[in-house]
């Protein structure tokens, strides 16, 4: 087995960089690197300074030790805290891979943690949602998930499903054993319950996928209204903790910001602007699309003067998308003092800041959303909204066979589908898993 | 090398195993030697009379759709059967019968004798002589040695076998037959990885001595259900089995007597099934039953023996009879041969390839406990694959094998080469995932082909299931086209019997789909021609297929999703050791079998759930990043 390396903060200048390490060899290569004489301690910090290979010293560095198998990857893993300079990040890598490592792999990381039963595929899942979470709530979120907290709230479902099949298999399987007659009104309620719980976790989504993905939030208007002032005061106070969404083009006009945990994807749409031969082509369509986009469009009016044609024009473009309108400039005295054709909307200073907490609030309301509370589970991700969506219809299929008196291996079918479905979030529940409980709950065998 | 005698495939032990085996082997020409300890015992059913029940009975309808014996034989001298499951849906009734011990055993021998190229050899194999990791003879502890490119062991529980009663243990493969001591000292030192299970029989009592008023009769079926898709009708006359129950006065004083049990005591290290638990298992872990069900099957016509089931123990022989005497109805009665517990040898089972050849030595097979099974069907399957795959293997032939998807012998050969065993391996239906495609009376259908193919299904035989075919194919015809219409007296009549507006217009198909509606109500509806043709159980076949098309396709849509990415490809001349985190040990299995796809890799043996996720997460990314 190989020894990688990687850089695990993100490229560019920081004030700290972090170069982690996983492998048999990852101990030998951090003593090279420090010329350590004193042993590295599993899960202690140890100040260090890393060694040119003359001797010279480059810097000092901060050194952890997490020994097999207790560490990240499950092997034996070196994490080094040093300066996030760029060159000196690239001068302690170089060494590594001087000394025997290899650089590694997209996910080479997680693979290993996979591999060595460190996590399962929901938290490997869960890592990835960690890296590019946004907020400090999404951030939350997918490190309950990376502690297994969805697994184990699906463990108990999992058990009572499970409890339900080994009654139904064992009247299939040991009909000639004395067992009790299967209860069917007693399993529907079992049942009812798993499906109550895993419809409830599912609904759950909507939040969590928010916080996983954000609300992308437009902000549209004519030249002058402070659309532009308005982004840069929402920006300024609210930035989140990630300002650029991986996977995604930087788009300058665009900043994410931290609504109550929820990240929101502010774009200033470009100014429609008249020009001699009328109005800008480019701008109309970039704004036209950043419109289609977004989940809302902020309609910015300047209210403190009577509505124009542009203004008309882009009330006329959003009047079919979920929008809110804000009304600028509420610390100019002629603010409201226009001839009555302004639409109502939310009275907002971007100079002086007064009315942005109405904004923000107005932002989330509309979409029906509740602060997360710290701590509750929330599934934030696709593929298990969709398992867990596919397991409630297999239960009430299974529910509705039962009920209509159907033998138990057609009622399994449907139940044995949820339980896979369930495994691929959890890990596979296997027959052997079943047979077990079966001969723990039953006296089976003449 | 010298050698008595040459054949081509020899198989070891005469048990269940060893004689499907042989019979294969030998009619697919195969010039065989079936070697057994005694002749007389050919076929020996050592625990209970039985055959079949739920699972197990499908594995012998498919031994019999793939030309095996088992099913046969059975049928000529069983005494009493039933379907199991009647109440259930077609995919879960399974057929059982009593058998009369000795018939069995008579009756197997005289099938065997029968059988061309097939020779029966009395004595014991101590050596398996093995040149070059390729079998070539054994050797006999009476100085023989016979020559032989395949060999098939299905050495039961004689490996090694050690018989407990009570604080006595001696060496035994059954009671009163010598154990094979050599045999299993000759595979350690093959190198095959060699551990210890456990099982157990109960005593047999004297007929004479039990007060039958006691008991609770059990009469086989009226209308007897046999397991050959061959057998008209059944010629043995049919006999009553008896249910009674223990009582709390026997649980204490079995409870008071622990010590004196070898399986409380520590001298078992052997685990037995736990689906067969001992008397004294029962007692210990379900302590708040209050009486646990007892069967007594009488063993046959012309004997006074009768089969005490459910009361397998290993307590002192004294100690038997005085709990047994403890049974309200068994005040009187007398055990003639008392239980016991027998713990043997098995070879881990992951060595074998799926034609159940071990990778270590070429040509050698293994069948039936050896593998750490139990169970005569279980037995009998495994030497029918083992027997025919040894002649395909001499004769250079494609070797032969079956899947999950189209057998429960599919099944139980891919749960033993892939997940090996910790206790002794039985069937079960909820082991196969596609337990509603897998039934009893569809076993022909499924395989009978093969059979034909393979050379063991005879002329008359592929004339018999093709005439069931094409009924069949009619049967479904006349279901899905006739159509009960508003008009129709029948409609009314239907109608009103269900409760139910049935529409416009009901096929008898979809009809037969309703809960209430019997197969004997279908087959009045049926036109006078398709009635006079088909049999009922043909109806109940055809009618199965349509009753459970619908879930059928809703579970394979769930296992496609499961198994959605087994269509992945491997790229050619991956090198499985740069793959971060596989271990050693599942580098050199993909580096062996070389698999071309995640789902060939998925089924290949001895791959954990996190080795496979590793496979798939690196492929995954691999096909990222060439995108």
């Amino acid at each position: 087995m190989s020894t990688i390396v990687a850089l695990s903060t993100p490229r560019g200048r920081g004030a700290l960089g972090v170069v982690r390490l996983s492998g048999p060899e990852a101990l030998r290569i951090a003593n090279q690197l420090t010329g350590s004489i004193a042993e590295f301690e599993p899960k202690r910090v140890t100040l260090a300074k890393l060694l040119e290979r003359d001797g010279a010293v480059i810097d000092e560095m901060l050194v952890t030790y997490f020994k097999a198998p207790h560490s990240l990857t499950g092997e034996d893993v070196i994490e080094f805290s040093c300066h996030g300079s760029p060159a000196v990040l690239r001068k302690l890598i170089d060494l590594t891979l001087s000394l025997g490592a290899q650089l590694a792999g997209p996910g080479e990381f997680t693979l290993r943690a996979l591999a060595n039963g460190k996590v399962n595929l929901a938290q490997a899942e869960a890592i990835r949602d960690l890296i590019s979470a946004q907020t400090e709530a999404a951030a939350k979120q997918a490190a309950l998930q990376l502690n297994g907290e969805l697994s184990r709230a699906l463990e108990p479902l999992k058990q009572q499903l499970v409890d339900v099949i080994v009654v139904l298999e064992s009247a299939l399987e040991f009909v000639e054993d004395d067992l009790p007659a299967p209860q069917l009104e007693r399993l529907d309620q079992e049942l009812g319950l798993v499906q109550a719980k895993t419809e409830e976790l599912a609904a759950s989504y909507r939040m969590g996928h928010l916080l996983q993905d954000g609300l992308k939030v437009a902000i549209a208007g004519s030249p002058n209204v402070g659309k532009s002032s308005l982004f840069n005061k929402l920006v300024e106070r609210d930035r989140a903790i990630v300002t650029e969404l991986p996977g995604t083009t930087r788009d300058t006009l665009s900043e994410t910001i931290d609504v109550d945990g929820i990240p929101i994807v502010l774009t200033d749409t470009a100014g429609v602007r008249p020009t001699a031969d009328g109005i800008e082509q480019l701008g109309i369509e970039r704004t036209q699309s950043a419109i289609t986009e977004a989940d809302m469009v902020l309609v910015v009016l300047d209210g403190s003067c009577a509505l124009r044609d542009e203004d008309r024009d882009i009330l006329q473009r959003t009047a079919s998308t979920r929008r809110m309108i804000v009304l600028n400039k509420a610390d100019l005295p002629s603010f409201g003092t226009g001839n009555g054709q302004l639409p109502a909307g939310l009275k907002v200073s971007a100079m002086t800041g007064e009315g942005l907490d109405s904004v923000r609030a107005a932002i989330l309301t509309s979409f029906d959303t509740a602060t997360p509370e710290s701590g509750s589970l929330l599934v934030t991700n696709a593929r298990h909204h969709d398992l867990l969506l596919r397991v409630g219809a297999e239960l009430v299929e299974g529910r509705a066979e039962l009920k209509s008196g159907r033998s138990e291996e057609v009622v399994l079918v449907p139940l044995h589908n949820a339980l896979r479905l369930l495994g691929e979030i959890t890990g596979e529940t296997t027959t052997e898993d079943i047979l077990s409980e079966i001969f723990a709950t039953f006296c089976i065998g003449k | 090398m010298a050698f008595d005698e040459i054949f081509a495939v020899i198989v070891i032990g005469a048990g269940h195993a060893g004689c499907e085996a042989a019979s294969a082997a030998a009619r697919l020409g195969a010039n065989t030697a079936l070697i057994t300890l005694n002749l007389d015992l050919i076929g020996q059913m050592s625990c209970n009379p039985a055959i079949g029940g739920i699972a197990k009975g499908h594995l012998v309808r498919e031994i019999d759709a793939l030309g095996g014996i088992m099913g046969r034989v059975i049928d000529r001298t069983g005494i009493q059967f039933r379907l199991l499951n009647r109440s259930r849906g077609p995919a879960v009734q399974s057929p059982r019968a009593q058998a009369d011990r000795s018939l069995y055993r008579r009756e197997m021998r005289r099938t065997l004798e029968q059988t061309p190229n097939l020779q029966l050899r009395q004595g014991k194999v101590v050596d398996l002589v093995v040149h070059n990791h390729k079998v070539v003879g054994v050797e006999m502890e009476d100085g023989r040695r016979f020559g032989t490119s395949a060999v098939v062991m299905a050495t039961g529980t004689f490996l090694n076998g050690l018989v407990h009663t009570g604080r006595r243990t001696y060496s035994a493969g059954r009671a009163g037959e010598p154990a094979s001591i050599e045999l299993s000292e000759s595979l350690k030192r093959l190198g095959f990885p060699v551990g210890r299970l456990k099982t157990g029989t109960p005593p047999r009592l004297d007929g004479r001595t039990i007060d039958w008023s006691a008991f609770e009769p059990q009469p086989g079926d009226e209308k007897p259900v046999p397991f050959s898709f061959a057998t008209e009708r059944l010629e043995q006359e049919q006999i009553k089995c008896y249910v009674g129950y223990t009582t709390s006065e026997v649980h204490e004083a079995i409870r008071a007597n622990l010590a004196e049990s070898p399986l409380y005591s520590g001298k078992i290290s052997g685990i037995g099934p736990r689906y067969c638990p001992s008397i004294e298992d029962k007692v210990v872990k379900f302590a708040d039953k209050s009486r646990h069900q007892l069967f007594l099957e009488p063993e046959g016509h012309d004997t006074n023996e009768v089969y005490l089931n459910g009361f397998s123990t290993s307590l002192p022989a004294e100690l038997q009879q005085d709990l047994v005497r403890m049974v309200p109805g068994l005040e009187e009665a007398q055990i003639i041969r008392p239980g016991y517990a027998i713990e043997y040898d098995f070879v881990d089972p992951r060595e074998l390839t799926p034609d159940l050849q071990t990778t270590r030595v070429a040509g050698l097979f293994h069948a039936g406990q050896i593998n750490g099974t139990t169970g005569y069907e279980e037995a009998g399957c495994q030497g029918l694959v083992a027997g025919i795959n040894a002649a395909q293997f001499v004769a250079g032939r494609e070797a032969f094998r079956l899947q999950r998807e189209e057998s429960y012998i599919g099944v139980l050969v891919d749960d033993l080469i892939k997940q090996g065993v910790d206790e002794p391996y039985r069937i079960f239906t909820s082991r196969a995932e596609h337990r509603l495609a897998l039934r009893y009376d569809n076993a022909d259908a499924r395989l009978e082909k093969y059979g034909r193919d393979l050379g063991l299904v005879g002329d008359s035989d592929w004339e018999r299931f093709n005439a069931r075919q094409d009924r069949l194919a009619k049967l479904r015809d006349a279901l899905d086209s006739c159509r009960l219409r508003r008009a129709d007296a029948a409609y009314a009549a239907m109608s009103s019997l269900l409760d139910a507006d049935l529409g416009d217009q009901i096929s008898l198909a979809q009809l037969a789909k309703r809960p209430a509606v019997t197969s004997e109500l279908i087959r009045s509806l049926l036109p006078s021609d398709v009635k006079s043709l088909a049999s009922e159980s043909d109806l109940k076949s055809a009618l199965a297929d349509s009753l459970y098309a619908g879930y059928l396709a809703s579970q394979e849509a769930t296992l496609g999703r499961i198994y959605q990415h087994d269509s992945l490809r491997i790229p050619k001349g991956i090198v499985f050791a740069s793959i971060s985190g596989l271990s050693n040990e599942v580098v050199e299995r993909l580096n062996r079998a070389q698999p071309q796809t995640f789902g060939d890799a998925r089924r290949l043996p001895g791959l954990t759930p996190a080795s496979l996720s590793t496979l798939l997460v690196y492929l995954t990314l691999r096909q990222k990043a060439a995108a």
